[in-house]
């Protein structure tokens, strides 16, 4: 089987720091997978490579089979990778539904002239980006805000919006950067169920950091983990956990 | 009685090219989020482009050529937006506003010391009454025709810019102005937004600067300077930037104090030019989001009925 995403050799240099040194990494269709490691370990530098916010020094990244190294950040989210943040990046200025209308794209495209003129053409798509939209959010719990501003939603909520927001784009890879940070274990357990429900409802393959071995073990089939930049381990939970190299660098003696 | 007349016509004139001339300023800088302080050379630009426009039209009707030379104007200004949009627009914030002033500047300064024969260098140049002959007889009749106009195009360049931001592109234009990072990597392509934004800017821009020339009748370099960005940047900080109504609010404060200062004596009237920075960083100090921040009259007119019902 073919993988739907694939990084060979994948490194980052900035000046004469090593972010990213090396890393090999290759998640099949439907996987959950996480990515772990010390602060600074290079996980969101690997996150900017892999959706094009920052190319790499060296290395390729494959998606579909397709040679993808080097794309523009929204050239990589319109293949299909999307992304939530780990310092949450809502557009406060904007409701809860416009922040997802933004991204949605419409079946038929809507151009500058039939949105000025209000063209029947401009009215269809905008029903149908509103409905998807709609039902984007009613599926994360979040049907009873739509008017609300972004900023006045308590965190959890936002957090499930920059999900939301995240899968109007129909990505076929989802990254999600530190989603239980700052979440007491019942919204952590709620998460847990959310992220494997959409993964079955949405065909989705998710890739996730956190720092919260539990939420991470608990939820994830494979891990990654990158210390100083490499690729230290990979395997099962249970490979990780026992893993000399990774109890050194980041576990601790737990195991 | 026609002087009274004549001056209120010529004020609301004012209000209305000042109105698009915001409004277009504000789409990029209150919308957009660009901070841009060159909206006076799309002004020259628009202007000068329906001036030589005028002057190519021969012997072609005169309503002919007054549309065709703002259609001209908007084009040319829109080209200037589009040329100076794609490389200025990678840089943020404080450069972009230095960029933007350099090419206000120079289109000026290129203005002045053109050609005699050309466009009148730095004595300006006549503009072909082309719409109706101006006496002082039918003067009152030009200035309700031209002001008629004038609404006209504000309306629609008003509704064109609303329409627009309640739309996909236009939402998509918000969030590059609001987190261009999360924008990218959500799939938009933040410089696609912004120069389209700024050459709809401009355009509007150039369409207040036709309208303009064949008003005044003649124009010169001095007509664009910087004073005049400044009063159209306190025109959107006034009314708020973001808000289409502020805009024509805010235009009708600023041009209705111009105006009015003017008629009183030389000594006090050269004041204006103290008072409008003096009101900027007054509003910006103490109410920065403007009379109506981002709200739109409407709005402000719903809250306020909930309140008094």
């Amino acid at each position: 089987m073919t993988a739907l995403f694939e990084a060979t050799g994948l490194t980052k240099r900035y000046g004469g720091l090593t972010a990213v040194a090396n890393v090999d990494m290759a998640l099949g269709k439907g996987d959950l997978v996480g990515l772990i490691g010390p602060n600074g370990a290079g996980k969101t530098t690997c996150f900017n490579l892999i959706t094009g916010a920052d190319a790499p020094t060296s290395g390729t990244i494959r998606f579909r089979g397709e040679d993808v190294t080097g794309a523009r950040d929204f050239q990589m989210a319109r293949r299909g990778v999307a992304r939530t943040f780990q310092n949450i990046r809502l557009w406060k200025e904007m409701d809860v539904l416009d922040n997802v209308r933004a991204v949605c794209h419409a079946p038929e495209a809507c151009g500058f002239a039939s949105a000025v003129l209000r063209l029947p053409r401009f009215r269809r798509a905008e029903r149908a980006v509103t409905a998807k939209a709609k039902a984007l959010l009613e599926r994360l719990g979040l049907g009873d805000v739509l008017a609300e501003s972004p900023a006045d939603l308590p965190y959890g909520d936002q957090r499930r919006l920059e999900i939301a927001r995240a899968l109007a784009l129909d990505p076929e890879l989802l990254l999600l950067d530190e989603p239980a940070a700052g979440m007491n274990p019942t919204e952590k357990a709620r998460l847990m169920e959310t992220v494997r429900r959409l993964r079955e409802e949405f065909k989705l393959t998710i890739l996730l950091i956190d720092h919260d071995m539990k939420f991470v073990m608990g939820i994830c089939e494979r891990i990654y983990v990158l210390d100083h930049g490499e690729r230290i381990a990979h395997g099962t939970p249970d490979e990780i956990r026992c893993d000399p190299k990774v109890i050194e660098a980041y576990l601790g003696s737990e195991c | 009685m026609s002087s009274e007349l004549l001056f209120w016509l010529n004020l609301l004139v004012g209000v209305g090219i000042y109105t698009l001339l915001a409004a277009s300023l504000n789409l990029i800088n209150g919308s957009a989020g660009m901070f841009h302080l060159g909206h006076h050379g799309f002004w020259a630009l628009g202007a000068y482009g329906a001036t030589w426009m005028t002057l190519q039209g021969g012997s072609l009707s005169g309503p002919v050529v007054y549309v065709s030379s703002l259609i001209f104007a908007m084009a040319i200004a829109a080209l200037g937006g589009l040329s100076i949009g794609i490389p200025c627009l990678r840089l943020r914030g404080d450069y972009l506003a230095i960029a933007t002033l350099g090419f206000g500047e120079i289109v000026r300064i290129a203005v002045q010391n053109s050609p005699h024969d050309f466009l009148g260098g730095s004595l300006g140049i006549q503009v072909p009454r082309v719409l109706m002959k101006v006496t002082p007889k039918t003067l009152v009749a030009f200035r309700v025709l031209t002001l008629s106009i004038v609404a006209v195009a504000c309306a629609a360049a008003i509704v064109t810019f609303r329409n627009y931001l309640r739309s996909m592109p236009g939402r998509r234009l918000l969030a590059v102005a609001q987190d261009e990072t999360a924008a990218g990597l959500l799939g938009i392509n933040p410089t696609r937004s912004k120069v389209l934004a700024f050459v709809m800017g401009s355009a509007v821009a150039g369409l207040a600067g036709g309208l303009y020339a064949h008003y005044m009748g003649g124009i010169n370099p001095l007509n664009f300077n910087f004073m005049e960005m400044v009063k159209i940047f306190l025109i959107i900080v006034l009314g708020g930037m973001g808000s289409l109504s502020g805009c024509a609010v805010g235009a009708f404060l600023v041009v209705a104090t111009e105006q009015l200062l003017n008629r009183a004596p030389e000594a006090i009237a050269s004041w204006w030019q103290v008072l409008f920075p003096l009101i900027l960083a007054i509003m910006i100090i103490f109410r920065p989001q403007g009379i109506f921040g981002r709200r739109e009259i409407r709005d402000v007119w719903r809250s306020w009925r909930r309140r008094t019902a």
